[in-house]
């Protein structure tokens, strides 16, 4: 129970819930907005963070070059996605992103002198020395947390730091999203979601619209990467299973589908159940031992989708008419 | 039949589906400013002609050219982009957007459109966007659509997702409006309005009208030519009271019933 009540937890839990809010914003404007079923975001997020930490690393790129960098190559990923596979009916589309997002981390597991193979970026500079591409941010972290003193106090937690740099970058991008939805160009994605056909007899470009979505998409997936790769000091093709596409699926249709402002509390329900079901340590979950609740979260999951599906198919903020109209 | 004045002139154009041909080298014109009708059958091929001149489908052979340019084989939005727009036969009313939104997607030159623009000269999307909220109002007024603006297109019943239909392919400026069964569903009052308004907007704005309906009074006291297919062809193309009067077309559309299979589903879903 100690856990669940220290700030270091929340901010934790917080961190990852701002991670998964950008990661899922990602899809948010591709399947919510545009109906582009992608079974491959993971994808973006892994290009991204291997082409961040092998620039810094192997290349000796500063920081913030590589992340530019970084969220470029998503872009660009998403474009190579797209160009194919964007004028398949949905469902092809959506095996083919599947497929995608498995090449790329198959590559990732295989290709050990470009990205560390398993063993993960801590392999990056080679055999028998420990690569590190996040001094650079761990510097800038430290530098921030200098700034924010004067509310988090002198020397502040480290996942304190970082929840305040996430979010700040969450909200500015939920911004974003929520002014180019709203806009003509978002009204054009829409009418794409709704009725390709009458879409085009109207005079718009169906496929370089869809193709714009995905790279946008891309785009925040990537962004998601980085941070991601911030917050963990070493990652490996592991951690970019199709497991983790589907985690935005569930922040997606948890929150509601087609809503800006349902990605964050989505994401934070999510971030809640992902990372607190782990310390759930009291009855009836002292029933099973600590490794067989790290696995309790994903049946927890699984079954508030089953309700919130029978219960509430629009999900918490979603409109019901949106699930009615046909 | 080809005269120098003709808008839009197609050419033995044919599609088969299967062993179907459903288009099997249909050939007519539509005079520039005119109201035209296309009628026949069930089955005879109407809609997918539609669908071929509108890029939906790609012609097997021949051609189709738009105000001296050609346009068989260019994908919808090209047709649409170059000033024909089309309305369907089942009305495809973009559910989940708001009547009022349905109408302001249609509008063409709007910058905001284009991402880039949205941070480069977002004045420029403002102003735009006003000006066509105010056409939009002023055409939903036309058809009784302006207290529902604000409603989800999804909301309407049949008949109001043909008028939006309508009011939305005017909404892009055309010069040409292709309508598939425009009055179907439509209660007869505002359907008379309706055909009141082409002809107004023939008047004043030049639009240029084909429509397939199969109220063959409308048809005749509202068209300027009417050409008739069956089984994949136009067999008559001509005045009204010359049609009317057609053996062949009697005898194939206006007498019997005849044998023709049902009208295919249309369009890719």
């Amino acid at each position: 129970m100690s856990a669940l009540t220290s700030l270091d937890f929340w901010a934790f839990v917080g961190v990852i819930a701002g991670i998964y809010t950008i990661f899922a914003l990602g899809l948010q404007v591709q399947f919510g907005f545009t109906g582009l079923m992608n079974f491959g975001h993971v994808a973006f997020m892994a290009i991204s963070a291997y082409t961040m930490a092998i620039l810094v690393v192997k290349v000796g790129l500063p920081l913030g070059l590589a992340a530019l960098a970084a969220v470029v190559a998503g872009i660009l990923f998403g474009l190579v996605v797209g160009l194919p596979s964007l004028r398949l009916r949905a469902d092809y589309f959506a095996i083919t992103t599947i497929a995608f997002a498995e090449i790329v981390r198959h590559v990732a597991l295989n290709w050990d002198a470009l990205t560390g193979g398993s063993q993960g970026t801590i392999a990056l500079a080679g055999p028998l020395q420990a690569a590190s591409y996040n001094t650079a941010w761990v510097d800038f972290q430290t530098r921030v947390g200098g700034w924010l003193s004067p509310i988090l106090g002198e020397d502040p937690n480290k996942d304190l730091v970082m929840l305040f740099i996430v979010w700040a970058a969450a909200l500015v991008l939920l911004v974003l999203v929520q002014y180019v939805i709203k806009s003509p160009w978002g009204r054009v994605l829409k009418a794409v979601r709704e009725d390709e056909d009458a879409a085009a007899a109207l005079g718009k470009n169906v496929f370089s619209y869809k193709l714009q979505s995905l790279a946008l998409g891309a785009g925040l997936g990537a962004v998601a990467g980085l941070f991601y790769a911030f917050q963990f000091s070493f990652f490996s093709p592991n951690d970019f299973e199709p497991l983790t596409t589907f985690f935005a699926w569930t922040i997606v249709i948890l929150g509601g589908t087609a809503r800006n402002w349902a990605v964050p509390v989505g994401a934070v329900i999510f971030g809640i159940i992902f990372a607190g079901t782990r310390f759930f340590e009291f009855a009836p979950f002292t029933l099973f031992d600590s490794p067989e609740r790290a696995y309790l979260r994903l049946v927890i999951i699984g079954l508030i989708l089953i309700a919130l599906m029978a219960f509430r198919p629009q999900g918490l903020l979603g409109k019901r008419e949106d699930l009615v109209f046909e | 039949m080809s005269s120098a004045t003709a808008l839009l002139e197609v050419r033995d154009v044919a599609k088969r589906f299967g062993g179907l041909r459903a288009v099997d080298g249909a050939s007519l014109d539509v005079a520039r400013g005119s109201i035209t009708a296309l009628i026949g059958p069930n089955g005879a091929g109407k809609t997918t002609l539609f669908n071929l001149v509108a890029g939906h489908y790609r012609p097997e052979r021949g051609t189709v050219r738009f105000d001296g340019r050609s346009i068989g084989g260019r994908p919808p939005h090209a047709v649409a982009g170059a000033g024909l727009v089309r309305t369907f036969q089942h009305a495809r009313a973009l559910t989940r957007l708001t009547v009022l939104e349905n109408m302001l997607l249609a509008a063409p030159a709007q910058p905001g459109e284009r991402f880039w623009r949205l941070f480069v000269t977002p004045g420029a999307v403002r102003r735009r966007e006003r000006t066509i909220e105010a056409r939009a109002s002023e055409l939903l007024r036309l058809v009784r659509l302006e207290p529902l603006a604000h409603d989800y297109a999804g909301s309407l019943s049949g008949g109001q997702r043909k008028l939006l239909e309508f009011a939305r392919g005017l909404m892009r400026e055309p010069e040409m409006i292709m309508l598939d069964e425009p009055m179907a569903g439509v209660n007869p009052t505002l359907g008379l309005e309706l055909l009141e308004l082409m002809r107004s907007l023939r008047a004043s704005r030049g639009l240029t009208f084909l429509m397939i309906e199969h109220d063959l009074e409308v048809v005749m006291g509202v068209s300027d030519e009417v050409h008739v297919m069956n089984q994949g062809r136009v067999i008559a193309s001509g005045p009204p009271e010359t049609i009317r009067r057609d053996p062949q077309v009697i005898d194939a559309y206006l007498g019997t019933h005849g044998g023709a299979p049902p009208e295919p589903v249309e369009g890719p879903v």
